[in-house]
């Protein structure tokens, strides 16, 4: 190219390659913080600590991190790439199906066996399978193992499947629609449909999934029955953490480099990338079918600590929710996503569960079970209208602040 | 000589309207060419159908040597194969700093692994910092290109364009919102580029497509009108009477 090669003076500001902490900081606060928090909840559980918080407490704090890392999958496609996926919760169910398909199958073979060893003479795998299908699919009329369980015994193949089938659908998917420029409000509405078509799809009785039954007992690990499920709670927030802690800095990594100035700049002008010779359809594949992943290991981890995953998980309305809590949080900024999922997620369930006392008006009382959604919904506009980047946002301002000599 | 683009032909229309009308067009692989026309002339659309943004109804557009059927091609693809463009409006990614503007133009390979893969170094800075001083931004790099005046954006847009590293240069109205004298250095860059390079500008300022000093191509109505050095065609009574009304 024509340029003068003399004298050129590169500027400090222009360094070469940072580590990851020294070019997002937030990454190193996070995760200490991230530490901080579960020695403390571990020093606090009834099972590994103190006894000052409660199993089932501990069990909601290790679903919230949970929430919080789809919650970053989330950011990492809309408030970074700009695709507003109203479908990521699909993703996370999927995963929690995937899991939780093993974690009954295997539950119900142990017992099933159990059953079985005072008979004269012993069972036939045959026999074992036929009783494992009445006691799984009996409730939908069945006892015929679908095909779709043809890995269930095995926990390695199954959590394979955790990572292959949200990552296939979401690749397929995404193939389609990227491939056709679907983009904007389309796409979201293209990602609804997908979740509406699948929460349906899974209410059958003949889904091979248990239809609106679901996967229950799924907090019984197959093998692990010594173990109680105060200690188990405890293990399962470790496990949570530290996903939440690897997808935190993985989200980082990825955003941090050239990488990261691509997607945003698709997010800002996707035609303009084009023309710099990006294949823009290539780079929003690859971030949909990786943020399908995340949220769906995601799932897989929370769904143990739920218990049961039945298709209600999966309506379209939980995928908005997704949105709300990045949107509240403050989208394009991961702290933000975690603040958001983690406050909403944690009063949704404090104003659900029947704690939060009722509020009578003489003429009317307010009972937060009904009028929690409201509320979500005025506060949802308050943030919109008032602070348009989020909690996140808020916390920008203040480090600004603070940094001001 | 040789030519580096060959447009041959192309009819594109919108609802029923000619936007480009049986165009054919030429240019060598070291030349500068100003393209003027009234506004609705097609010159844009002619930018959009080289660049890939517009798909003709007819016609043939080939480029480089070999040449590769442009049309058959998508957005990224010719711009992979050499083709650079400045839009009218600067469109920089203004959230994002001036280095990292020029960071993400710079000719490197475009695969999302590639650049998921990719560590910022030495060559590569030296190459942005020469680049952000060719354009006058040097003590700029970190801001955010937002922050930047409107002649600043134009530059900043320039230099990505370069930092691709085109064979072909297509400008769209290079010169919109700048100083004289930063008229006077986008002319020499533009010059200077054209040694090696094709360059198209797209221009409505008389004065400036003077001072490129070029073959000039005049376009009406989606077809070119005339051609050749400004003195010859601002003679020619078709223009004239296009520019100047009858």
């Amino acid at each position: 190219m024509a340029i003068p090669q003399t004298n050129i003076i590169v500027p400090a500001e222009l360094s070469a390659h940072q580590p990851l902490w020294k070019r997002n900081p937030s990454v190193l606060v996070f995760t200490g913080l991230l530490a901080l928090f579960t020695i403390a909840v571990t020093i606090a559980s009834e099972g590994l600590g103190l006894g000052l918080m409660s199993t089932s407490f501990v069990k909601v704090l290790g679903m919230t991190l949970c929430l919080c890392l789809a919650a970053i999958a989330m950011d990492l496609v809309w408030g970074y790439c700009g695709i507003l996926s109203l479908g990521h919760f699909a993703f996370f169910g999927l995963g929690g199906y995937m899991v939780g398909m093993w974690l009954m199958y295997a539950r119900t073979e142990g017992i099933v066996i159990a059953s079985m060893a005072g008979a004269e003479l012993p069972p036939t795998a045959d026999e074992i399978r036929d009783a494992i299908g009445t006691q799984i699919f009996g409730v939908v009329g069945g006892s015929e193992i679908p095909w779709i369980w043809g890995f269930a015994d095995s926990l390695v193949l199954q959590l394979m499947l955790v990572v292959l089938v949200p990552g296939l659908l979401a690749l397929v998917f995404g193939w389609l629609a990227f491939r056709s420029r679907v983009t904007g409000v389309y796409l979201s509405i293209l990602t609804q449909a997908m979740t509406l078509a699948l929460s349906l799809y899974l209410f059958q009785n003949d889904s091979g999934l248990r239809g609106n039954n679901g996967l229950s007992g799924l907090q019984n690990i197959p093998g692990a029955e010594a173990i109680s499920q105060s200690v188990m709670s405890v293990w399962f927030f470790w496990a949570s953490a530290v996903a939440l802690g690897l997808g935190y800095n993985l989200a980082a990594w990825v955003i941090s480099g050239k990488f990261g100035s691509i997607i945003r700049a698709i997010r800002d002008d996707e035609t303009r990338v084009r023309f710099l010779g990006y294949h823009v359809e290539g780079y929003k594949l690859f971030v949909f079918t990786l943020t399908a992943v995340i949220s769906a290991i995601a799932g897989a981890l929370y769904y143990p600590q739920a218990g049961i995953i039945n298709p209600a998980e999966i309506a379209p309305i939980a995928s908005i929710y997704l949105a709300v809590w990045v949107a509240i949080g403050g989208r394009g900024r991961l702290y933000g996503a975690v603040i958001g999922a983690a406050i909403v997620s944690l009063l949704s369930s404090w104003f659900t569960g029947g704690q939060a006392p009722s509020i009578p008006l003489g003429f009317y009382t307010i009972d937060w079970v009904d009028w929690w959604q409201v509320l979500l919904g005025l506060g949802f506009v308050l943030v919109t209208l008032f602070a348009p980047n989020g909690i996140g946002g808020l916390v920008d301002k203040l480090i600004r602040k603070g940094n001001q000599p | 000589m040789s030519s580096l683009l060959e447009v041959n032909g192309v009819t594109v229309s919108f609802d029923g309207f000619r936007a480009i009308n049986n165009l054919s067009f030429a240019i060598g692989t070291a030349e500068m060419r100003a393209i003027i026309g009234p506004n609705g002339a097609g010159k844009t659309t002619f930018m959009d159908i080289v660049t890939g943004k517009t798909k003709p109804d007819k016609g043939s557009v080939t480029f480089g040597e070999p040449p590769i059927d442009v049309l058959k091609l998508s957005e990224s693809q010719i711009a992979g194969a050499g083709i650079g463009r400045k839009f009218q409006r600067p469109t920089i990614f203004e959230n994002q700093s001036v280095a990292d503007n020029l960071m993400m133009a710079l000719k490197a390979k475009r695969s999302p692994f590639a650049a998921l893969a990719y560590r910022r170094n030495e060559i590569d800075i030296a190459r942005v910092a020469a680049l952000a001083t060719e354009v006058g931004l040097i003590d700029s790099t970190t801001r955010q290109a937002g922050e930047l005046s409107h002649g600043q954006k134009q530059w900043l847009e320039i230099g990505m364009l370069l930092a691709q590293d085109p064979q072909l240069l297509l400008v769209d109205e290079p010169a919109a919102g700048m100083t004289v004298t930063e008229r006077e250095h986008t002319t020499a860059l533009l010059k200077r580029v054209a040694e090696t390079r094709a360059v198209i500008v797209v221009e409505h300022d008389m004065e400036f497509v003077r001072r490129l000093d070029c073959r000039v191509t005049v376009l009406h109505e989606g077809a070119v009108l005339a051609e050749g050095h400004l003195d010859h065609v601002t003679a020619n009574q078709d223009v004239i009477d296009v520019y100047l009304g009858r």
